[in-house]
């Protein structure tokens, strides 16, 4: 059940992401909801299951828009996985940890992107790129993880709790 | 399953380096596995579906906000079309006359009307750094990779991948490709690509020195290009500089296409591969 949910939710995103937030572009920017996806599983599950979903999350992007597979593959894993990592000691009851995770995650993916796919083309203008794509991007994801994250969280519980039933824990 | 459960860092690690692999072999691909494939033909619809509804509902909203704008756009638009049709007449006559002439000189027009197929996008990259879209026509439709996507404005791009029933098309407007181009003006030939820090612009590269290109030349596709049709539109130059390193010139050029708004496109199915033999 929690496999399927979350593929569910993983394939949702990546379709809604592709279109339906193309229409809600501000300057030309698009909120990065797969880095939601996979900060508030991450958050919510641990670093392993952080990485499989970042893994997933990421290579689907890789399939369809980019032009060679495995880097956001690798990229959403690293993300998934060291937030898992951070966050362990923290409730997750806690929604503020998810919105500045999600920034510095946003921030510090778009950086790594920017060296590894733009900066070996040739484009060393580092300040144009964090304002106008970098920074905006990250300001507008967190605004949309504080909605995303209460979603995902609702979500979850209902989850853990079907899972708890199961078990006949508690 | 257990394994995987001991081991996690190693999976990770190993992962990682199964990343590596993929990009390094991935590079050029000429098209997309099975799997890569099946994936699209099963999402390419819902996207379609749910870009449909996004440009309807922003269409219909826009209407709303600006219908003042649309009434003085109309009556604009009016005056144009008479405007325009007596330059159509103008100009067909004009087109006679030279059907005549170039009969009489034997020229055979070449690229007059190339085959085309229009296709609508269905998704859009989903970072912000690339143009990279979708459209919704594929293999199936006689699509094939290296052919040119124009709309009609001018030169959108090249189709880059093919599935099924899906494609991909990376726009000019987009780094690392480049397409062989010249001024229409002064015949002036240089090369141009994508320029990611200007976003939406492009720049030509590679423009001798004594090249007396400048602010407003309307450039177009050359014949030197491999895959390109000589003749298409791509933008007109916003700026010409010279390249103290390389002592050529460059020119930033807006493309004609307005590929915010981009909504359908058409593709030449025709190929224009050139054979060197």
């Amino acid at each position: 059940m929690r496999f399927f949910v979350t593929a569910v939710i993983i394939v949702l995103n990546f379709i809604i992401q592709s279109t339906f937030l193309h229409g809600i572009e501000i300057i030309n920017i698009v909120p990065n909801t797969a880095i939601i996806v996979i900060v508030s599983f991450a958050f919510m599950r641990g670093e392993y299951e952080g990485a499989a979903i970042g893994f997933t999350v990421g290579i689907l992007q890789d399939m369809f828009f980019c032009r060679y597979v495995g880097m956001n593959a690798f990229l959403g894993m690293m993300t998934g996985y060291l937030c898992g990592k951070f966050c362990a000691d923290f409730f997750t009851e806690n929604f503020l940890i998810p919105l500045l995770m999600t920034s510095a995650s946003t921030f510090l993916y778009g950086f790594v992107f920017y060296v590894f796919n733009v900066l070996i083309l040739g484009y060393t203008d580092l300040f144009y790129f964090l304002s106008n794509i970098i920074i905006p991007e990250t300001a507008y994801t967190a605004l949309f993880s504080v909605f995303m994250y209460k979603l995902f969280y609702i979500v979850n519980e209902k989850l853990e709790k079907r899972e708890s039933l199961k078990r006949k824990l508690f | 399953m257990n394994f995987l459960k001991n081991h996690k860092k190693f999976v990770i690690a190993l992962v990682s380096v199964l990343c590596l692999f993929m990009i390094s072999f991935s590079l050029n691909r000429a098209k997309p596995t099975f799997f890569e494939s099946g994936i699209g033909y099963v999402l390419a619809p819902i996207q379609s579906f749910n870009t449909s509804v996004t440009d309807w509902i922003s269409s219909k909203f826009n209407a709303l906000t600006n219908i003042n704008e649309i009434e003085n756009e109309n009556e604009k638009l009016k005056e144009e079309v008479y405007a325009l049709q007596t330059e159509v007449n103008r100009l067909k006559l004009i087109e006679d006359e030279n059907k005549k002439l170039s009969e009489m000189l034997k020229i055979d027009q070449k690229y007059s009307d190339y085959p085309k197929v229009g296709a609508r996008i269905i998704a859009k990259d989903t970072s912000n750094w690339y143009d990279v879209f979708l459209i919704d026509k594929g293999a199936n439709d006689g699509i094939k990779k290296n052919m040119v996507v124009i709309a009609s404005g001018g030169l959108v791009g090249k189709i880059s991948e093919t599935g099924l029933n899906y494609s991909k098309v990376v726009s000019i407007v987009d780094d690392t490709d480049s397409v062989g181009a010249k001024s229409l003006r002064t015949d002036d030939i240089g090369f141009v690509r994508g320029d990611f820090e200007n976003k939406g612009m492009c720049k030509m590269e590679y423009v001798d020195s004594d090249a007396e290109i400048m602010n407003g030349d309307e450039i177009v596709t050359s014949h030197l290009s491999d895959i390109y049709p000589p003749g298409i539109t791509i933008g007109y130059v916003k700026d010409v500089q010279t390249d103290e390193n390389t002592l050529t010139k460059w020119a930033l050029i807006s493309p004609t296409v307005d590929f915010k708004h981009l909504e359908n496109v058409l593709i030449i199915t025709q190929s224009f591969k050139k054979n060197l033999n």
